[in-house]
């Protein structure tokens, strides 16, 4: 049963800070509430105040500024998938947003909360760690900038403090020697929580050549948050990528990077093996297409 | 086939605009004045004793205007259809985590489920039968004091055990399937009152308003007259809504409030506490001649009913009629056993037991196939059932039989026609492989021997020259209203929009049977012809009254009665209308009552075996497996049926893709996971059904001519055989696509992965 909730809507991110300061601990935001209205109805969110930020204008955007891309947390993954900038500039975070429930909650999930809801499932969460996002918070006292690995100490929690809002993504802009991919398994083709997903971007040395001098690898799904890869990261680099048994023997290593757990989705041992073929499938393709990124 | 106006053409659902535009009231939608909410209190436990239930808190709680236990039932507390052994409200046992222990009705929705809280049930946890093989041990603990096999069903013909040693080839092995939930879009939901006359009225979607009727009557110790059961509309059923569900709560709460009572389940509630379909194990071993001759059959088949009989024995009996598919065999030896379990509770679904062993049989038939190196068409048209024959269990078909034609048919579709374009190699994406596979299947129309099984129409002429026709089936998605309204247009020559349906009622309706078995055209449709036949005498009569001629020179065409010869001469319908209110101050009404034909012979220890009529189909699949995860992508899909004649082509297309994606559920991704007694997945987020990406861009419906006789416009059921068999074309695919055979259903990625890795160190260690 849903428990009686005080509704309390922002218009503007000053308000919306002081709202948060005046209840401190007993307040909940709630963006596109695809992850809060099914917790509210499973009775699982303590707070009783429920913030409302959705139409805060000054949080729905995207832009580029000085060689980076700016996503501010209202953007839909809907937004994301029609957006020509993302597209060019941020394509693994638009493959994740992808492949986020179905084209209803793609229109009403936003990135922002994707991000503060914490799951080792979030879709985007992997592709952000790849895209090496920082994420601005802000408060009634001032604001701070973190980086998205050190945003999450665990399932559903996160270094935000209760008088925080999440006002701003930025990342580096993908640049034309750049490749990656993001992979999702799901027990189904759409609406279906990741059993496992991954990303990975990588620079080209030299192009024509199965070289690379940069390459991030993160796994969603498989630790109690988004996890690097990084002995997967450091193959990579230090060998060349010119086979499927070269490019099996590197995706290998990402047994050593993964601590998954069993439940009703999959297997400890299926994640497990999961982690090595999916990241393989994805560097595959990436190679039979001349490790040129899909658009 | 002769020139119809109605039959046989593609006739829009008559109920569609309503649906599409939301007009239709569905029960969820009903609101009355001072309507009360109701809820149940479902068991802590899987198994365990009730020592004391304490409801005074719960009682004294403002708002709550009643609280009902065990006490409170007035007559039998117990229902179910076959054997009555599941309480309304439990006593002194609970036997599995949806039984229901007390309810409450209060002012608002709230305020029951805080009362809920406040019920004090003091339990004592006994041990869970879980285990389906264990609990057939006789040192298992019991869930019902007779012991937890319900029934025991055993068939045996010729000489089995000489059979096998003739036998050049025999072929060995156990297939299990799980338990797979209808999913309808609209749980149990509905509202009882108490309306004029004090006539207890109960709206609830259910597939069988006149047995509703019979049962609660039974249960509220009240005269059936005095129980309207109001059925329809209902937003899916699928056989989980043919046994009660929250009916007789509902009415208890509304006698005992004497107010509207409304009931509304959530998805949760209505996954834990109602009907699947019965996970199976099945033991199979069959013996073939080197031609691919079959010539014996031993199967024993396990079913897991969980708490309560409901239709367990009939479906068990289901599956060891068609346990051999349509398939020629003299020395057959099928066992069945329903098992008490404390696993929820199963009942009826859309296959009813053939499901299961359509994956066992034609699992077995492929690899027969491949050790004889026959192919697999041959060796089915070979042991194929055919008009004259006598099937497995001993009844000699002289109905149509389509087994060979819809096996001819396979060459009709696309699929098979341009399979070898669709199997080329993927040259980029070498992991990911492609196989087609197919399955043939069969399926009995309406309940079988021993059961009544009848349907009734009724038919009323309206003053617009119009008629209604009013059949005790339930519409719950398959069409069957809009099929009524074809043959009532058709049999009174007359616009199809003249005619009105009314289904699922007790008092509008005839008693017609359950909805279910494939049954709902063949009988509805007999009924509502008998019933037209009458009414179009009585017309005829009056017409040659105001026409001053004979009934015989008459002729009845497009609303009107005209004269043979003289076409000029006529009556509308109207006319004959008005004739009669004048002269008697009402309307005729006509009635239709037919008896479905029987086998001709019985099976004993059994439930309604075995049938008459059959409907046949071939399902065929294309598929992609990715080897590195094991997944599984259905590409295009493909039935040939034989269902007769149709009767409406766009309603048998809409089953025929409802059908192969529910069956494409159920063999990939379905599968309701119960651990010691309690539910693991009780909502869509992990009861994985399948998505619309999920499901092939194509799904071919293609028909063969073999008209039934005996059926309504010679037609018959296709209701479920259009399901049961896409499960193991699926399995007989992945098979063809990357070589492993699937033994247990769901086939899931982890499965399929988990078997691809065990063929891998299999060949590692032949070649090492
Ligand atoms: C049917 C269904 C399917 C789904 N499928 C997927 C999927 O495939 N992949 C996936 O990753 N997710 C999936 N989700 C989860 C969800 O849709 C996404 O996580 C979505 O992005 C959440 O965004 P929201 O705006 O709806 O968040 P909300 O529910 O509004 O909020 C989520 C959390 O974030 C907090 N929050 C939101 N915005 C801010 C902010 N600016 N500052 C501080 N805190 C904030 C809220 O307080 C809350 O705790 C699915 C959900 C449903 C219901």
């Amino acid at each position: 049963m849903m428990k009686a909730l005080n509704y309390l809507r922002a218009d503007t991110i000053d308000s919306a800070l002081q709202y948060l300061d005046e209840f401190k601990q007993d307040i909940r935001i709630l963006a596109g509430g695809t992850d809060l209205v099914v917790r509210l109805k499973q009775d699982m969110v303590e707070e009783n105040n429920i913030l409302d930020i959705s139409r805060i204008k000054e949080l729905n955007d995207i832009f580029r500024e000085n060689g980076a891309i700016h996503l501010l947390p209202l953007t839909t993954h809907t937004d994301i998938l029609e957006s020509e900038t993302i597209s060019k500039y941020a394509f693994i975070l638009r493959e994740a947003c992808a492949t986020i429930g179905s084209p209803q909650i793609r229109n009403r999930g936003t990135l922002g909360g994707n991000i503060v809801n914490a799951s080792p499932a979030g879709d985007s969460i992997s592709a952000l760690f790849v895209q090496a996002a920082r994420l601005k918070l802000k408060s009634i006292n001032g604001e701070r900038v973190v980086s998205i690995e050190e945003f999450f100490t665990g399932p559903g929690k996160t270094v935000l403090e209760p008088n925080e809002l999440l006002v701003d993504i930025f990342m580096p802009e993908l640049e034309e020697n750049e490749t990656g991919f993001f992979k999702k398994l799901g027990q189904r083709d759409a609406l279906a929580i990741a059993v496992l997903n991954v990303a990975v971007k990588m620079r080209i040395r030299e192009a024509g050549t199965n070289a690379f001098d940069r390459a991030v690898v993160a796994f969603g799904a498989v630790a109690p948050t988004v996890v690097r890869g990084r002995r997967v990261e450091k193959a990579i680099i230090s060998s060349s990528l010119d086979s499927p048994e070269q490019i099996h023997y590197i995706a290998r290593l990402a047994f050593r990077e993964v601590s998954p757990i069993s439940d009703i989705r999959a297997s400890l041992k299926y994640r497990q093996d999961m982690s090595i073929n999916l990241l393989y499938e994805g560097l595959l393709e990436l190679s039979a297409n001349d490790w040129k990124r899909k658009v | 086939m002769e020139d119809f106006k109605y039959i046989g053409k593609s006739v829009p659902r008559i109920d569609a605009a309503d649906k599409a535009s939301g007009e239709i009231k569905y029960m969820s939608d009903l609101n009355f004045p001072g309507m009360l909410f109701g809820k149940i209190l479902r068991a802590k436990y899987p198994h365990a004793l009730i020592k004391k239930i304490d409801t005074s808190q719960a009682k004294a709680l403002p708002g709550v205007i009643a609280v009902v236990t065990h006490e409170d039932v007035p007559g039998l507390n117990g229902f179910g259809i076959v054997t009555p052994d599941q309480p309304v409200l439990c006593k002194d046992k609970v036997r599995y985590v949806g039984d229901a222990v007390a309810a409450v009705a209060a002012e608002t929705g709230e305020l029951a489920e805080k009362a809920l809280a406040l019920i004090d049930v003091e339990y004592e946890p006994l041990p869970v039968v879980d285990d389906l093989i264990e609990a057939t041990q006789s040192d298992s603990p019991k869930v019902h004091d007779g012991g937890n096999i319900h029934l025991h069903t055993k068939v045996v013909r010729g000489d089995v055990e000489k059979a096998f040693k003739e036998a050049d080839l025999i072929v060995e092995h156990t297939y299990c399937t799980e338990r797979q939930e209808h999913a309808f879009l609209e749980m149990e939901t509905g509202v009882a009152r108490i309306e004029e006359d004090n006539i207890l009225t109960i709206y609830a979607g259910s597939q069988y308003p006149h047995r509703d009727q019979m049962q609660l009557s039974r249960c509220l110790a009240l005269n059936p007259h005095k129980i309207r059961v109001v059925s329809y509309p209902v937003g899916g059923a699928f056989g989980g809504k043919d046994e009660l569900t929250i009916q007789p709560v509902l009415g208890l709460l509304a006698l005992r409030t004497k107010r509207p009572v409304k009931m509304v389940m959530t998805r949760e509630e209505s996954i834990i506490s109602y009907w699947k379909r019965h996970p199976m194990i099945m033991k199979y071993k069959t013996g073939v001649k080197n031609d691919g001759t079959l010539i014996v059959n031993k199967v024993t088949i396990y079913a897991d009913t969980g708490a309560y009989a409901s239709l367990g024995g009939p479906v068990v009996n289901l599956a060891i009629e068609h346990a051999c598919g349509p398939y020629k065999l003299s020395n057959v030896d099928i066992e069945g056993y329903c098992i008490y379990t404390n696993n929820g509770v199963s009942g009826a679904f859309r296959g009813f037991g053939v499901p299961q062993t359509a994956f066992a049989v034609e699992t077995q038939m492929d690899i027969i196939a491949e050790k004889l190196g026959i192919a697999p068409i041959e060796l089915r048209r070979k042991n194929a059932l055919r008009k004259g024959d006598i099937a497995p269990v001993g009844n000699k078909l002289t109905t149509s039989v389509g087994t060979v034609a819809v096996l001819e048919g396979i060459s009709k579709t696309k699929l098979w026609k341009e399979r070898e374009k669709y199997l080329v190699k993927n040259t980029k994406k070498p992991w990911i492989k492609r196989g087609f596979g197919f399955a043939l299947t069969y399926q009995g129309t309406g309940l079988g021997v021993g059961l009544p099984d009848y349907g009734g129409a009724i038919l009323k002429f309206c003053e617009n020259g119009g008629f209604e026709v009013g059949v005790g089936m339930v519409d719950y998605g398959q069409g069957i209203g809009t099929s009524y309204a074809q043959i009532a247009a058709e049999m009174m020559k007359c616009p199809i929009d003249k005619i009105r349906v009314l289904l699922g009622d007790t008092t509008l309706t005839a008693d017609s049977g359950p909805t279910s078995a494939s049954r709902g055209l063949y009988l509805g449709g007999k009924a509502t012809i008998i019933a037209a036949e009458n009414m179009m005498t009585i017309l005829k009569e009056k017409a040659a009254e105001m026409l001053e001629t004979s009934v015989k020179d008459l002729d009845a065409e497009n609303g009107y009665i005209c004269m043979k010869n003289r076409p000029e001469k006529r009556v509308s319908y109207e006319e004959i209308a008005a004739q009669f209110m004048k002269e008697l101050h009402h309307l005729p009404e006509t009635e239709g009552h037919f008896l479905m034909p029987l086998a001709d012979m019985k099976v004993e220890n059994a439930f309604g075996l075995p049938h008459h009529i059959f409907a046949f189909s071939v399902h065929l699949a294309l598929v992609e497996v990715n080897t590195l995860t094991g997944q599984t992508k259905v590409l295009k899909g493909a039935e040939v049926i034989d269902a007769g004649d149709i009767v409406n082509r766009q309603g048998l297309e809409a089953q025929t893709e409802g059908g192969f994606v529910m069956g494409m559920g159920y063999g990939l991704f379905e599968n309701t996971v119960i651990e010691k007694g309690v539910f693991k997945t009780t909502n869509f987020s992990t009861y994985i059904i399948p998505s619309v990406e999920d499901v092939p861009f194509e799904i071919e419906t293609v028909t063969v001519v073999n008209p039934e006789e005996t059926g309504p416009y010679r037609s018959k059921g296709v209701a479920e055989t259009v399901m049961c068999a896409t499960a193991p074309a699926i399995t007989n695919a992945i098979y063809n696509a990357v070589g492993v055979r699937i033994f247990k259903l769901p086939a899931t990625s982890e499965l399929v992965y988990t078997l691809l890795q065990k063929n891998e160190e299999k060949c590692n260690e032949n070649t090492n």
